[in-house]
Protein backbone atom coordinates (compact mmCIF):
# COMPACT_ATOMS: atom_id res chain seq x y z
CA UNK A 1 0.00 0.00 0.00
CA UNK A 2 1.42 3.30 -1.04
CA UNK A 3 0.80 6.39 0.97
CA UNK A 4 -0.32 9.42 -0.88
CA UNK A 5 -1.24 12.93 -0.01
CA UNK A 6 -4.63 14.42 -0.57
CA UNK A 7 -4.37 17.37 -2.92
CA UNK A 8 -6.79 20.33 -2.65
CA UNK A 9 -8.40 19.18 -5.90
CA UNK A 10 -9.14 15.77 -4.41
CA UNK A 11 -10.52 17.35 -1.23
CA UNK A 12 -12.77 19.63 -3.30
CA UNK A 13 -13.87 16.71 -5.46
CA UNK A 14 -14.76 14.63 -2.37
CA UNK A 15 -16.77 17.56 -1.03
CA UNK A 16 -18.62 17.75 -4.34
CA UNK A 17 -19.42 14.04 -4.19
CA UNK A 18 -20.72 14.33 -0.62
CA UNK A 19 -22.81 17.37 -1.58
CA UNK A 20 -24.36 15.38 -4.43
CA UNK A 21 -25.29 12.68 -1.90
CA UNK A 22 -26.64 15.19 0.63
CA UNK A 23 -30.22 13.96 0.23
CA UNK A 24 -29.20 10.64 1.84
CA UNK A 25 -28.96 10.19 5.61
CA UNK A 26 -25.62 11.56 6.93
CA UNK A 27 -24.61 8.11 8.26
CA UNK A 28 -25.09 6.63 4.83
CA UNK A 29 -23.02 9.35 3.17
CA UNK A 30 -20.29 8.83 5.74
CA UNK A 31 -20.23 5.07 5.19
CA UNK A 32 -20.31 5.45 1.44
CA UNK A 33 -17.51 7.99 1.18
CA UNK A 34 -15.26 6.91 4.02
CA UNK A 35 -11.84 6.35 2.52
CA UNK A 36 -12.79 8.19 -0.66
CA UNK A 37 -9.91 10.69 -0.33
CA UNK A 38 -7.40 7.89 0.29
CA UNK A 39 -8.62 5.90 -2.70
CA UNK A 40 -8.58 8.95 -4.96
CA UNK A 41 -5.18 10.07 -3.78
CA UNK A 42 -3.78 6.64 -4.50
CA UNK A 43 -5.39 6.45 -7.90
CA UNK A 44 -3.95 9.88 -8.68
CA UNK A 45 -0.52 9.02 -7.48
CA UNK A 46 -0.53 5.92 -9.65
CA UNK A 47 -1.62 7.67 -12.80
CA UNK A 48 -0.67 11.32 -12.99
CA UNK A 49 -2.46 11.72 -16.33
CA UNK A 50 -5.68 10.83 -14.63
CA UNK A 51 -8.37 13.50 -14.55
CA UNK A 52 -10.97 13.82 -11.85
CA UNK A 53 -14.42 13.06 -13.22
CA UNK A 54 -17.54 15.14 -12.64
CA UNK A 55 -18.38 14.89 -8.94
CA UNK A 56 -22.13 14.62 -9.54
CA UNK A 57 -21.74 11.87 -12.14
CA UNK A 58 -19.32 10.06 -9.83
CA UNK A 59 -21.85 10.31 -6.98
CA UNK A 60 -24.59 8.96 -9.25
CA UNK A 61 -22.44 5.95 -10.18
CA UNK A 62 -21.58 5.38 -6.52
CA UNK A 63 -25.22 5.60 -5.54
CA UNK A 64 -26.38 3.24 -8.30
CA UNK A 65 -23.76 0.64 -7.45
CA UNK A 66 -24.60 0.88 -3.76
CA UNK A 67 -28.27 0.27 -4.57
CA UNK A 68 -29.34 3.58 -3.09
CA UNK A 69 -32.26 5.61 -4.45
CA UNK A 70 -31.44 8.04 -7.23
CA UNK A 71 -31.77 11.70 -6.64
CA UNK A 72 -34.31 12.32 -9.38
CA UNK A 73 -32.92 15.68 -10.34
CA UNK A 74 -30.08 17.85 -9.24
CA UNK A 75 -31.53 20.91 -7.54
CA UNK A 76 -32.31 23.51 -10.18
CA UNK A 77 -33.22 27.14 -9.99
CA UNK A 78 -36.72 28.19 -10.86
CA UNK A 79 -40.09 28.00 -9.21
CA UNK A 80 -41.36 25.16 -11.38
CA UNK A 81 -38.33 22.96 -10.82
CA UNK A 82 -38.37 23.82 -7.11
CA UNK A 83 -42.01 22.85 -6.81
CA UNK A 84 -41.41 19.63 -8.69
CA UNK A 85 -38.41 18.82 -6.51
CA UNK A 86 -40.41 19.48 -3.35
CA UNK A 87 -43.21 17.29 -4.66
CA UNK A 88 -40.81 14.45 -5.46
CA UNK A 89 -39.14 14.71 -2.06
CA UNK A 90 -42.52 14.56 -0.35
CA UNK A 91 -43.48 11.61 -2.53
CA UNK A 92 -40.25 9.84 -1.66
CA UNK A 93 -40.82 10.36 2.08
CA UNK A 94 -44.40 9.19 1.74
CA UNK A 95 -43.41 6.10 -0.21
CA UNK A 96 -40.87 5.15 2.46
CA UNK A 97 -43.45 5.67 5.22
CA UNK A 98 -46.05 3.66 3.32
CA UNK A 99 -43.70 0.77 2.59
CA UNK A 100 -43.18 0.21 6.30
CA UNK A 101 -46.87 -0.54 6.72
CA UNK A 102 -47.98 -3.72 4.87
CA UNK A 103 -51.66 -2.72 4.64
CA UNK A 104 -50.82 0.74 3.35
CA UNK A 105 -48.28 -0.75 0.98
CA UNK A 106 -50.90 -3.08 -0.50
CA UNK A 107 -53.39 -0.21 -0.80
CA UNK A 108 -50.73 1.95 -2.38
CA UNK A 109 -49.91 -0.73 -4.89
CA UNK A 110 -53.57 -0.88 -5.84
CA UNK A 111 -53.81 2.89 -6.20
CA UNK A 112 -50.64 3.02 -8.28
CA UNK A 113 -52.04 0.38 -10.61
CA UNK A 114 -54.94 2.75 -11.24
CA UNK A 115 -52.71 5.56 -12.47
CA UNK A 116 -53.46 4.88 -16.18
CA UNK A 117 -57.09 5.70 -15.38
CA UNK A 118 -55.94 9.04 -14.02
CA UNK A 119 -53.95 9.71 -17.20
CA UNK A 120 -57.15 9.37 -19.22
CA UNK A 121 -59.23 11.39 -16.75
CA UNK A 122 -56.82 14.31 -16.80
CA UNK A 123 -56.84 14.29 -20.61
CA UNK A 124 -60.63 14.39 -20.53
CA UNK A 125 -60.53 17.27 -18.03
CA UNK A 126 -58.03 19.18 -20.14
CA UNK A 127 -60.26 18.75 -23.19
CA UNK A 128 -63.27 19.92 -21.20
CA UNK A 129 -61.47 22.98 -19.90
CA UNK A 130 -60.18 23.92 -23.35
CA UNK A 131 -63.66 23.41 -24.82
CA UNK A 132 -65.19 25.57 -22.09
CA UNK A 133 -62.49 28.19 -22.65
CA UNK A 134 -63.39 28.42 -26.33
CA UNK A 135 -67.00 28.97 -25.39
CA UNK A 136 -68.47 25.61 -26.22
CA UNK A 137 -71.84 26.05 -24.49
CA UNK A 138 -72.11 22.45 -23.38
CA UNK A 139 -68.57 22.51 -22.15
CA UNK A 140 -67.30 19.19 -23.37
CA UNK A 141 -70.34 17.41 -24.70
CA UNK A 142 -70.76 14.35 -26.80
CA UNK A 143 -71.40 16.63 -29.78
CA UNK A 144 -68.65 17.65 -32.10
CA UNK A 145 -66.21 15.15 -33.52
CA UNK A 146 -63.56 17.84 -33.23
CA UNK A 147 -63.47 17.61 -29.44
CA UNK A 148 -63.20 13.84 -29.65
CA UNK A 149 -60.09 14.34 -31.75
CA UNK A 150 -58.71 16.80 -29.19
CA UNK A 151 -59.48 14.29 -26.43
CA UNK A 152 -57.67 11.59 -28.36
CA UNK A 153 -54.62 13.83 -28.79
CA UNK A 154 -54.58 14.85 -25.12
CA UNK A 155 -54.99 11.23 -24.04
CA UNK A 156 -52.01 10.11 -26.10
CA UNK A 157 -49.82 12.90 -24.70
CA UNK A 158 -51.07 12.32 -21.14
CA UNK A 159 -50.42 8.58 -21.28
CA UNK A 160 -46.99 9.06 -22.83
CA UNK A 161 -46.09 11.52 -20.06
CA UNK A 162 -47.46 9.11 -17.51
CA UNK A 163 -45.24 6.38 -18.92
CA UNK A 164 -42.26 8.70 -18.62
CA UNK A 165 -41.97 9.31 -22.37
CA UNK A 166 -41.92 12.55 -24.35
CA UNK A 167 -40.40 14.43 -21.45
CA UNK A 168 -38.63 17.74 -21.85
CA UNK A 169 -36.93 20.12 -19.46
CA UNK A 170 -39.36 21.73 -17.06
CA UNK A 171 -42.11 19.22 -17.82
CA UNK A 172 -42.25 17.66 -14.33
CA UNK A 173 -43.22 21.05 -12.87
CA UNK A 174 -45.83 21.53 -15.58
CA UNK A 175 -47.27 18.08 -14.95
CA UNK A 176 -47.44 18.82 -11.24
CA UNK A 177 -49.35 22.08 -11.82
CA UNK A 178 -51.54 20.37 -14.41
CA UNK A 179 -52.40 17.59 -11.98
CA UNK A 180 -53.31 20.10 -9.26
CA UNK A 181 -55.50 22.07 -11.72
CA UNK A 182 -57.11 18.84 -12.90
CA UNK A 183 -57.89 17.72 -9.34
CA UNK A 184 -59.35 21.13 -8.49
CA UNK A 185 -61.39 21.19 -11.72
CA UNK A 186 -62.63 17.62 -11.38
CA UNK A 187 -65.65 18.26 -9.14
CA UNK A 188 -67.06 21.37 -10.87
CA UNK A 189 -66.58 19.78 -14.27
CA UNK A 190 -68.28 16.57 -13.23
CA UNK A 191 -71.16 18.59 -11.74
CA UNK A 192 -71.49 20.78 -14.82
CA UNK A 193 -71.45 17.88 -17.23
CA UNK A 194 -73.89 15.85 -15.17
CA UNK A 195 -77.09 16.65 -17.01
CA UNK A 196 -77.47 20.19 -15.75
CA UNK A 197 -76.38 21.44 -19.14
CA UNK A 198 -74.71 24.73 -19.76
CA UNK A 199 -72.09 26.11 -17.49
CA UNK A 200 -71.94 25.39 -13.80
CA UNK A 201 -73.25 28.90 -13.03
CA UNK A 202 -76.42 28.28 -15.00
CA UNK A 203 -76.84 25.02 -13.13
CA UNK A 204 -76.61 26.75 -9.79
CA UNK A 205 -79.03 29.52 -10.82
CA UNK A 206 -81.67 27.10 -12.02
CA UNK A 207 -81.41 24.42 -9.44
CA UNK A 208 -83.35 26.04 -6.55
CA UNK A 209 -86.41 26.71 -8.70
CA UNK A 210 -88.98 24.16 -9.58
CA UNK A 211 -89.83 24.21 -13.26
CA UNK A 212 -93.53 24.02 -12.48
CA UNK A 213 -93.44 27.41 -10.80
CA UNK A 214 -94.74 29.44 -13.65
CA UNK A 215 -93.58 33.03 -13.34
CA UNK A 216 -90.87 34.61 -11.29
CA UNK A 217 -89.58 38.12 -10.96
CA UNK A 218 -86.04 38.73 -9.75
CA UNK A 219 -86.00 35.28 -8.21
CA UNK A 220 -89.28 35.72 -6.32
CA UNK A 221 -92.33 33.73 -7.29
CA UNK A 222 -95.18 35.68 -8.84
CA UNK A 223 -98.48 34.41 -7.41
CA UNK A 224 -100.90 36.97 -8.83
CA UNK A 225 -101.00 39.77 -11.37
CA UNK A 226 -102.83 43.08 -11.06
CA UNK A 227 -103.60 45.05 -14.20
CA UNK A 228 -104.49 48.74 -14.41
CA UNK A 229 -105.97 50.55 -17.38
CA UNK A 230 -104.64 53.67 -19.08
CA UNK A 231 -106.32 55.84 -16.48
CA UNK A 232 -104.65 53.88 -13.68
CA UNK A 233 -107.80 52.13 -12.48
CA UNK A 234 -107.63 48.46 -11.47
CA UNK A 235 -108.96 45.95 -14.01
CA UNK A 236 -110.45 42.57 -13.37
CA UNK A 237 -110.86 39.40 -15.46
CA UNK A 238 -107.82 40.13 -17.62
CA UNK A 239 -106.68 37.10 -19.65
CA UNK A 240 -102.95 36.97 -20.19
CA UNK A 241 -100.97 34.97 -22.77
CA UNK A 242 -97.29 34.89 -23.52
CA UNK A 243 -95.64 35.51 -26.91
CA UNK A 244 -96.39 31.94 -27.99
CA UNK A 245 -100.05 32.09 -27.01
CA UNK A 246 -99.59 30.01 -23.89
CA UNK A 247 -101.85 31.07 -21.00
CA UNK A 248 -99.77 32.74 -18.31
CA UNK A 249 -100.37 30.78 -15.15
CA UNK A 250 -98.26 31.75 -12.17
CA UNK A 251 -99.80 28.94 -10.16
CA UNK A 252 -102.02 25.97 -10.82
CA UNK A 253 -105.22 24.99 -9.08
CA UNK A 254 -103.48 22.51 -6.81
CA UNK A 255 -101.03 25.09 -5.45
CA UNK A 256 -101.65 26.69 -2.12
CA UNK A 257 -99.96 29.68 -0.65
CA UNK A 258 -99.59 31.32 2.70
CA UNK A 259 -102.52 33.43 3.78
CA UNK A 260 -100.52 35.37 6.36
CA UNK A 261 -96.96 35.90 7.50
CA UNK A 262 -96.94 32.90 9.83
CA UNK A 263 -98.52 30.67 7.21
CA UNK A 264 -101.29 29.62 9.63
CA UNK A 265 -103.90 30.11 6.94
CA UNK A 266 -103.53 28.55 3.53
CA UNK A 267 -105.12 29.91 0.38
CA UNK A 268 -105.86 28.14 -2.89
CA UNK A 269 -106.31 29.69 -6.29
CA UNK A 270 -109.74 29.53 -7.82
CA UNK A 271 -110.03 29.21 -11.58
CA UNK A 272 -112.38 31.25 -13.69
CA UNK A 273 -114.88 29.57 -15.99
CA UNK A 274 -114.60 30.51 -19.67
CA UNK A 275 -117.48 30.38 -22.15
CA UNK A 276 -116.08 27.07 -23.39
CA UNK A 277 -116.64 25.63 -19.95
CA UNK A 278 -112.92 25.33 -19.29
CA UNK A 279 -111.64 26.53 -15.95
CA UNK A 280 -108.79 28.98 -16.66
CA UNK A 281 -106.03 30.08 -14.33
CA UNK A 282 -104.76 32.90 -16.51
CA UNK A 283 -107.57 35.29 -15.60
CA UNK A 284 -106.29 38.03 -13.33
CA UNK A 285 -106.36 38.95 -10.58
CA UNK A 286 -106.74 35.34 -9.48
CA UNK A 287 -109.33 34.80 -6.76
CA UNK A 288 -108.29 32.97 -3.64
CA UNK A 289 -110.18 30.79 -1.22
CA UNK A 290 -109.07 29.72 2.27
CA UNK A 291 -108.35 25.99 2.45
CA UNK A 292 -107.69 23.47 5.17
CA UNK A 293 -104.08 22.72 5.95
CA UNK A 294 -103.10 19.74 3.85
CA UNK A 295 -99.61 19.19 5.20
CA UNK A 296 -100.67 16.12 7.17
CA UNK A 297 -103.45 14.65 5.07
CA UNK A 298 -101.82 15.53 1.77
CA UNK A 299 -105.12 16.92 0.47
CA UNK A 300 -106.61 20.35 0.78
CA UNK A 301 -110.26 21.35 0.62
CA UNK A 302 -111.90 24.74 0.75
CA UNK A 303 -112.85 25.75 4.26
CA UNK A 304 -116.56 25.21 4.73
CA UNK A 305 -118.59 28.30 3.99
CA UNK A 306 -115.64 30.25 2.60
CA UNK A 307 -116.07 32.17 -0.64
CA UNK A 308 -113.50 32.91 -3.30
CA UNK A 309 -112.46 36.53 -3.23
CA UNK A 310 -109.97 38.45 -5.33
CA UNK A 311 -107.04 39.44 -3.16
CA UNK A 312 -106.45 43.02 -2.24
CA UNK A 313 -104.71 44.89 -5.05
CA UNK A 314 -101.36 46.44 -4.14
CA UNK A 315 -102.54 49.84 -5.36
CA UNK A 316 -106.02 51.29 -5.48
CA UNK A 317 -104.96 53.41 -8.41
CA UNK A 318 -101.74 53.91 -10.32
CA UNK A 319 -100.65 56.95 -12.30
CA UNK A 320 -102.46 57.32 -15.62
CA UNK A 321 -100.59 56.82 -18.86
CA UNK A 322 -99.82 59.84 -20.96
CA UNK A 323 -101.36 58.77 -24.28
CA UNK A 324 -100.97 60.86 -27.45
CA UNK A 325 -104.47 62.03 -28.38
CA UNK A 326 -104.71 60.32 -31.78
CA UNK A 327 -103.83 56.93 -30.37
CA UNK A 328 -106.17 57.44 -27.47
CA UNK A 329 -109.03 58.18 -29.86
CA UNK A 330 -108.34 55.17 -32.04
CA UNK A 331 -108.39 53.02 -28.92
CA UNK A 332 -111.90 54.19 -28.15
CA UNK B 1 -22.61 -5.72 -27.27
CA UNK B 2 -20.90 -3.58 -24.69
CA UNK B 3 -18.65 -5.23 -22.13
CA UNK B 4 -19.53 -2.55 -19.54
CA UNK B 5 -23.18 -3.65 -19.76
CA UNK B 6 -22.20 -7.27 -19.13
CA UNK B 7 -19.97 -6.18 -16.28
CA UNK B 8 -22.89 -4.64 -14.41
CA UNK B 9 -24.47 -8.04 -14.01
CA UNK B 10 -21.33 -9.75 -12.72
CA UNK B 11 -19.62 -7.01 -10.71
CA UNK B 12 -20.92 -8.39 -7.42
CA UNK B 13 -19.42 -11.82 -7.96
CA UNK B 14 -16.19 -10.32 -9.35
CA UNK B 15 -15.77 -8.13 -6.26
CA UNK B 16 -16.53 -11.05 -3.94
CA UNK B 17 -13.98 -13.20 -5.75
CA UNK B 18 -11.28 -10.53 -5.43
CA UNK B 19 -11.95 -9.94 -1.73
CA UNK B 20 -12.08 -13.68 -1.06
CA UNK B 21 -8.35 -13.93 -1.79
CA UNK B 22 -7.38 -11.13 0.51
CA UNK B 23 -9.02 -8.23 2.35
CA UNK B 24 -8.85 -5.02 0.37
CA UNK B 25 -9.68 -1.33 0.45
CA UNK B 26 -11.60 0.48 -2.31
CA UNK B 27 -8.91 1.38 -4.80
CA UNK B 28 -7.01 -1.83 -4.08
CA UNK B 29 -10.06 -3.82 -5.21
CA UNK B 30 -10.34 -1.66 -8.33
CA UNK B 31 -6.68 -2.29 -9.15
CA UNK B 32 -7.01 -6.02 -8.71
CA UNK B 33 -10.11 -6.16 -10.92
CA UNK B 34 -8.30 -4.21 -13.62
CA UNK B 35 -5.25 -6.41 -13.30
CA UNK B 36 -7.53 -9.40 -13.81
CA UNK B 37 -8.65 -7.95 -17.13
CA UNK B 38 -11.74 -5.94 -16.21
CA UNK B 39 -10.14 -2.71 -17.36
CA UNK B 40 -13.38 -0.84 -17.96
CA UNK B 41 -14.49 -1.10 -14.35
CA UNK B 42 -15.35 2.28 -12.78
CA UNK B 43 -14.01 3.31 -9.36
CA UNK B 44 -17.34 4.54 -8.07
CA UNK B 45 -19.12 1.37 -9.23
CA UNK B 46 -16.67 -0.76 -7.25
CA UNK B 47 -16.91 1.42 -4.11
CA UNK B 48 -20.70 1.38 -4.31
CA UNK B 49 -20.74 -2.38 -4.82
CA UNK B 50 -18.47 -2.92 -1.81
CA UNK B 51 -20.80 -0.80 0.28
CA UNK B 52 -23.88 -2.66 -0.96
CA UNK B 53 -22.35 -6.09 -0.34
CA UNK B 54 -21.41 -4.90 3.16
CA UNK B 55 -24.97 -3.70 3.83
CA UNK B 56 -26.29 -7.02 2.52
CA UNK B 57 -24.12 -8.81 5.08
CA UNK B 58 -21.71 -10.48 2.63
CA UNK B 59 -18.66 -8.47 3.71
CA UNK B 60 -17.06 -7.25 6.91
CA UNK B 61 -15.47 -3.85 7.12
CA UNK B 62 -12.82 -2.14 9.25
CA UNK B 63 -10.99 1.15 9.13
CA UNK B 64 -7.20 1.28 9.18
CA UNK B 65 -5.93 4.65 10.42
CA UNK B 66 -2.95 6.14 8.70
CA UNK B 67 -0.52 8.51 10.28
CA UNK B 68 0.52 10.16 7.07
CA UNK B 69 -2.68 10.35 5.08
CA UNK B 70 -6.42 9.73 5.30
CA UNK B 71 -7.47 6.39 6.73
CA UNK B 72 -8.49 3.47 4.60
CA UNK B 73 -11.57 1.34 4.78
CA UNK B 74 -10.90 -2.36 4.30
CA UNK B 75 -13.42 -4.99 3.30
CA UNK B 76 -13.16 -8.73 3.92
CA UNK B 77 -15.43 -11.64 3.02
CA UNK B 78 -17.44 -13.47 5.69
CA UNK B 79 -19.32 -16.77 5.77
CA UNK B 80 -22.40 -15.35 4.11
CA UNK B 81 -20.24 -13.74 1.42
CA UNK B 82 -18.54 -17.06 0.74
CA UNK B 83 -21.90 -18.84 0.45
CA UNK B 84 -23.10 -16.16 -1.95
CA UNK B 85 -19.92 -16.45 -3.97
CA UNK B 86 -20.21 -20.26 -4.21
CA UNK B 87 -23.78 -20.00 -5.40
CA UNK B 88 -22.96 -17.30 -7.94
CA UNK B 89 -20.01 -19.32 -9.22
CA UNK B 90 -22.37 -22.19 -10.03
CA UNK B 91 -24.86 -19.84 -11.66
CA UNK B 92 -22.10 -18.23 -13.71
CA UNK B 93 -20.66 -21.58 -14.80
CA UNK B 94 -24.02 -22.83 -15.98
CA UNK B 95 -24.85 -19.55 -17.68
CA UNK B 96 -21.51 -19.19 -19.41
CA UNK B 97 -21.62 -22.81 -20.58
CA UNK B 98 -25.10 -22.27 -21.96
CA UNK B 99 -24.06 -19.08 -23.73
CA UNK B 100 -20.86 -20.62 -25.10
CA UNK B 101 -22.75 -23.61 -26.45
CA UNK B 102 -25.38 -21.38 -27.94
CA UNK B 103 -22.92 -19.06 -29.62
CA UNK B 104 -20.70 -21.85 -30.92
CA UNK B 105 -23.59 -23.88 -32.24
CA UNK B 106 -24.94 -21.08 -34.40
Amino acid sequence: MSTSTVTPEIAAFARGVRAALADLPPDEVEELTEGLEADLAEAYAEDLQRELPDAAAYATELRAAAGLPMRTQVVKRGVLAGLAQGWRDTQKDLVIAVRRNPTLAAAMEFVVSLSPVWWVIRAWLATWLVAAFFGSEQGYGVQGGFWWLVLLGFTIVSVQWGRGLWHFSGLPGLILIGNVVAIVALLPVLAASDGWGGSSEAGYAEAPFDESSGISLAGTEVTNIFAYDAQGKPLSNIQLFDQDGRPMMPVSGSDTMCGDDMCDRRLAVVGTKLETGVEAFNVFPLSLVPVTDGTETGETAPVAGATATPPKAPFLKVPAVLVPEKVAKSNQ
Amino acid sequence: MDATQLLKGVLDVAVLAVVEDEDGYGYDVVRRLRAAGLEEVGDASVYGTLRRLYTAGALTSYVVPSEEGPHRKYYGINAQGRATLDLQRKVWNEFSTTMTNLLEAS
